[in-house]
């Protein structure tokens, strides 16, 4: 995944400061990184572009191969639903459908056979089974949920998975379980966290640091003690 | 496999609730329109019960109206052309015919001597009737000119009043189906899109997970469809119950004839599905359309952005729609007919409701900013409503928009008809200038001749009602009256424009000014016109008056020696109309009268001003079935968008705001949707009313009387309090956090 001088701003205020300013960054394949910022740095807005959910106002989106920017609305819905997955901070889950409905939705919208093994043995990766399958959302805990949604995100052995903040709405005791499943269950997968928190990134290739729609600096092999010092720079700086 | 997109449906139907509440609705509504509409109307046989085939004059009028297909016109006649006493002979001579006798005395029978209403044929043993209708038609030549009917078709023969209030009631059943529908899709788009609205996240999670916008499309259509036979099933039996009803009602009012049934067939529920699928699926398109372009980015936002303002394309038709109203206006008001102006008012009505509709959100951001003044009054709680409402006018605008809708329904059907019945009872009440009016059985020439001669009167005229058929300009019952010849101007006061009534004979007929305007019979002093008497003869006359005060002495005058032997009842007249004379003297010649009663002019203008105000039952019917469609969507709306709310209630249960702060603030919430919704509705109403009005009575004034209209604005009120307070405090009494008090 590549993304080249990709600019987005919002709205119709032309002139005020756009919300990523002419980032370059590329992920290579099976790579782990973390996005950093502080709030309003333009991190979720990096996510939605390099996902294909917002168009960006300049620049180019190369995901698996492919230029978005060439797609049709369809042609990148089904780009989604076949070759990228999404776990979200919450209301990751469909609540009227069932653990088992929500882990199959990308297979079902793409008109695909779910078959019972297939469901169980991505559920059997986050740790979730039995008569947990057959469950609303609701009943489930926060931890919970996240692994449905992450077993969702890998039923379709996508190439990229997104993850804006996954693991903002946990305890952190939570937080790093959920991490270290997302880390082992994705493997070969490329990954992209959008997060706050430092902690994240000890699962992290990589770490990205944004500052008012820019890239500030990149760490490899990040040490959570140093992002956060970073961090609280980047805090200070604005 | 499917198994997603209805999830919605069977595990969470709470939003939905409401579109099944309004489609069945729509529903039952349509049923019961299509079992009127559709009704077993045969008349009993009667009399002729044991004939096998009744042979009568042509019961049908037929006109050639123009060019094209639909140019010859029919409609049924109130009474009997005659048959010549000797067609009984000539029928018994029909192989297979065991007797033909020749009947009268049916009512709206003829009265002229020799001839007969009809003849009644009895088959011999082994004769079908359906063979002997056939040979007796040979028989007549072809059978034209003349009714031939065996089985059920002999009750319409034996009562000519059932083929008129058939095609009365029964247009009113059909004519009721497509506003039904039209305004059972305004409910169904304001519903359909708050519970699409209500769940953008969830639509917007799909997308990201892949769904095409065509899926979230066709799950949202799916979802609706499902809805939709759900509101169908529902609503089939209490369609049917008011179909039954509304029969009854009808025939109560001589609309139906007296034994008619409702139609209940099973095939109903059928119908009632596929009408409220229909519309389901229909008013579900929009938003749709729109849930299916949600970007999906929204899905991954902390806050559910929605645009505070509605689209520029929402606005732009919004204002096209008005634009549209306006040049309707201008259009109805520029048409010179009244059935023209009538013609366009249900459009008009329509086209003012998609205007309101459309520009909801910029007038509720309207209201809100010429609210400001509230917060200074209502303290926090009004702070905190207005605040809610200026943040979000879309929303908001959901919850006014049916409000408008209902007002702008319910105000215009029913002050229409107020106004209208205002005029026709303020006519009535004026009317008659005569000084005594003399009314009862026997009251003939013979009778007008001796009151005429009594010592003091000055002038005396009798009237009786008829209607005949004209061409106005498709063939269809025209009301007026059959004066005796004499100086009407001295009896009655029609407002003549043009002509004079000073007196009417043979060859004459004096026409309303309504009925003569181009665009209706198009008529004016001098012109020929041909009217048709109640036994279908024409009455070819020259046209010798034009009057304006037409609602109650009705459209046409006549000569009653015209019409005598031509209505199916002897000849006379309902009032005779004296001026002058003393009432000792009148009274001495009732006296030898039983059953004549006289009257001073007032005490007959009042009994006159109330027959014209309880002649209101068709409206009342329209006025109800659009008063619940209105009702429904407006309480289905609120009630949602009340629910939806929730998060708003525990949130400031936690920010410490006390249980009556949190009412007081969903009661300004209430107050604003109400004021905003009837301002707006009875905007949009106010320009369908005022054309009706002008059409119908020639007046610019509506008449509004006050008792209903504060009961429309406190009804209003009502519903939308509520259909707000009743679940605010149902979700407030599971919210620990509000602080007591």
């Amino acid at each position: 995944m590549e993304l080249t001088d990709v600019t987005k701003r919002y709205g119709r205020r032309r002139r005020g400061v756009p919300a990523l300013d002419r980032v370059s960054l590329s992920f290579g394949a099976g790579s782990f990184t973390a996005v950093l910022g502080v709030s309003g740095s333009g991190k979720s807005t990096l996510l939605q572009c390099a996902a294909g959910l917002e168009r960006p106002s300049a620049g180019t989106v190369r995901l698996c191969g492919t230029d978005l920017a060439g797609l049709s609305q369809r042609r990148q819905a089904v780009l989604r639903r076949q070759r990228v997955g999404f776990v979200f901070q919450d209301l990751n889950l469909l609540p009227e459908l069932t653990v088992e409905e929500n882990i199959a939705l990308p297979l079902r919208l793409d008109h695909r056979r779910a078959g019972r093994a297939d469901i169980e043995l991505a559920a059997a990766r986050v740790g979730l089974g039995g008569g947990q399958l057959r469950r609303r959302p609701a009943e489930l805990s926060g931890g919970q949920q996240q692994r449905v949604a992450i077993a969702r995100a890998l039923i379709t052995r996508p190439e990229v998975i997104f993850a804006d903040e996954p693991t903002g709405a946990l305890d952190p005791h939570t937080a790093v379980g959920v991490l270290r499943l997302l880390r082992e269950a994705a493997d070969g997968t490329t990954v992209v966290i959008v997060t706050h928190d430092p902690q994240v990134t000890r699962f992290c290739d990589r770490a990205v640091f944004l500052h008012d729609g820019r890239v500030d600096r990149v760490l490899p092999d990040p040490e959570p003690a140093v992002v956060a010092r970073v961090l609280h720079e980047l805090g200070e700086r604005s | 496999m499917r198994g997603w997109m209805l999830a919605g449906v069977r595990r969470s139907p709470g939003p939905l609730i409401g579109t099944v509440v309004a489609s069945a609705a729509a529903a039952a509504l349509t049923v019961a329109a299509l079992s009127v509409a559709i009704a077993d109307t045969s008349a009993p046989a009667g009399r002729l019960a044991g004939a096998s085939v009744v042979v009568a004059g042509d019961t049908s009028l037929h006109v050639t109206v123009g060019h094209g297909d639909d140019a010859r016109q029919s409609l049924p006649l109130p009474a009997y052309r005659g048959l010549s006493a000797g067609l009984a002979g000539q029928l018994a001579r029909v192989p297979g015919v065991a007797a033909a006798t020749g009947e009268s005395g049916f009512p709206g029978g003829v009265v002229r001597p020799g001839d007969v209403d009809l003849v009644a044929v009895t088959a011999k043993p082994g004769v079908s009737p359906g063979v002997l209708a056939g040979r007796i038609r040979a028989a007549l030549h072809g059978g034209r000119g003349y009714t031939i009917a065996t089985g059920p078709a002999r009750g319409d023969v034996a009562d000519l009043t059932a083929a008129v209030e058939r095609s009365d009631g029964q247009v009113l059943g059909a004519a009721l189906i497509p506003p039904i529908v039209t305004i059972s899709l305004f409910v169904l788009a304001a519903t359909t899109g708050l519970a699409v609205s209500l769940r953008r996240r969830r639509f917007a999670l799909l997308r990201t997970v892949g769904a095409t916008r065509g899926q979230v499309r066709r799950a949202i259509l799916a979802e609706l469809a499902v809805c939709g036979v759900a509101g169908g099933a529902l609503g089939w039996l209490p369609g049917v119950a008011l179909g039954g009803l509304g029969v009854h009602a009808l025939a109560a009012h001589q609309m139906l004839p007296a034994d008619s049934a409702a139609w209940r067939s099973p095939w109903l529920l059928l119908v009632a599905c596929g009408v409220s699928v229909i519309v389901a699926v229909l008013s579900g398109q929009i938003a749709a359309r729109r849930a299916g372009r949600t970007s999906p980015a929204q899905a991954l936002r902390e806050t559910v952005a929605e645009g505070t303002w509605p689209s520029p394309v929402r606005i732009l038709l919004g204002l096209g729609a008005a634009g549209g109203a306006g040049t309707l206006m201008a259009f109805t008001f520029g048409q010179k007919s009244a059935a023209g102006q009538l013609a366009l008012a249900l459009p008009l009505l329509l086209t003012c409701m998609v205007a309101v509709a459309l520009l909801g959100p910029v007038l509720v951001a309207f209201a809100a900013w010429l609210a400001r003044p509230a917060r200074a009054v209502g303290g926090p709680s009004a702070r905190l409503a207005l605040a809610a409402i200026s943040a979000q006018p879309r929303r908001t605008a959901s919850a006014v928009i049916p409000v408008a809708l209902a007002v702008a329904l319910v105000g215009s059907v029913y002050f229409a008809d107020a106004s209208i019945a205002h005029a026709t009872a303020a006519q009535a009440g004026s009317t008659v200038t005569a000084d005594r009016v003399i009314s009862g059985p026997g009251l003939d020439a013979g009778a007008l001749r001796q009151v005429r001669a009594l010592p003091g009167v000055r002038a005396a005229a009798g009237v009786a009602p008829v209607s005949v058929a004209a061409t106005d300009p498709d063939l269809e019952p025209v009301y007026g009256e059959a004066v005796s010849d004499g100086p009407l101007n001295r009896v009655l006061d029609l407002g003549v424009t043009s002509g004079s009534l000073g007196a009417l004979r043979p060859g004459q007929i004096a026409v309303s000014a309504l009925e003569a305007a181009p665009g209706a019979m198009g008529v004016h002093v001098g012109s020929r016109l041909t009217v048709y008497l109640p036994d279908g003869t024409p009455y070819r006359a020259t046209v010798s008056a034009l009057y304006t005060r037409s609602l109650a002495s009705g459209d046409v005058l006549i000569p009653a020696s015209a019409v005598d032997g031509h209505t199916g009842a002897a000849p006379g007249f309902a009032q005779v109309l004296v001026s002058g004379g003393t009432a000792g003297g009148l009274a001495a010649l009732a006296a030898g009268h039983p059953g004549w009663h006289v009257a001073s002019r007032s005490v007959a203008n009042a009994a006159a001003e109330r027959a014209a105000a309880q002649d209101g039952f068709a409206n009342n019917l329209i006025l109800g079935l659009v008063a619940a469609l209105a009702a429904v969507a407006l309480v289905n709306t609120l009630a949602v968008a009340t629910v939806e709310r929730r998060r708003a209630l525990r949130l400031l249960g936690r920010v410490g705001a006390s249980r009556g702060q949190v009412a007081a603030a969903f009661g300004w919430h209430a107050l604003f949707v109400t004021v905003t919704g009837l301002v707006a509705g009875a905007a949009a109403g106010a320009v369908t009313l005022v054309a009706v009005t002008k059409a119908a009575t020639g007046s610019w004034v509506p008449f509004i009387p006050l008792a209903p209209a504060a009961g429309l604005v406190l009804g209003v009120g009502a519903l939308v309090a509520g259909a707000v307070m009743i679940p605010f405090y149902a979700m407030s009494r599971r919210e620990p956090a509000l602080a007591a008090g």
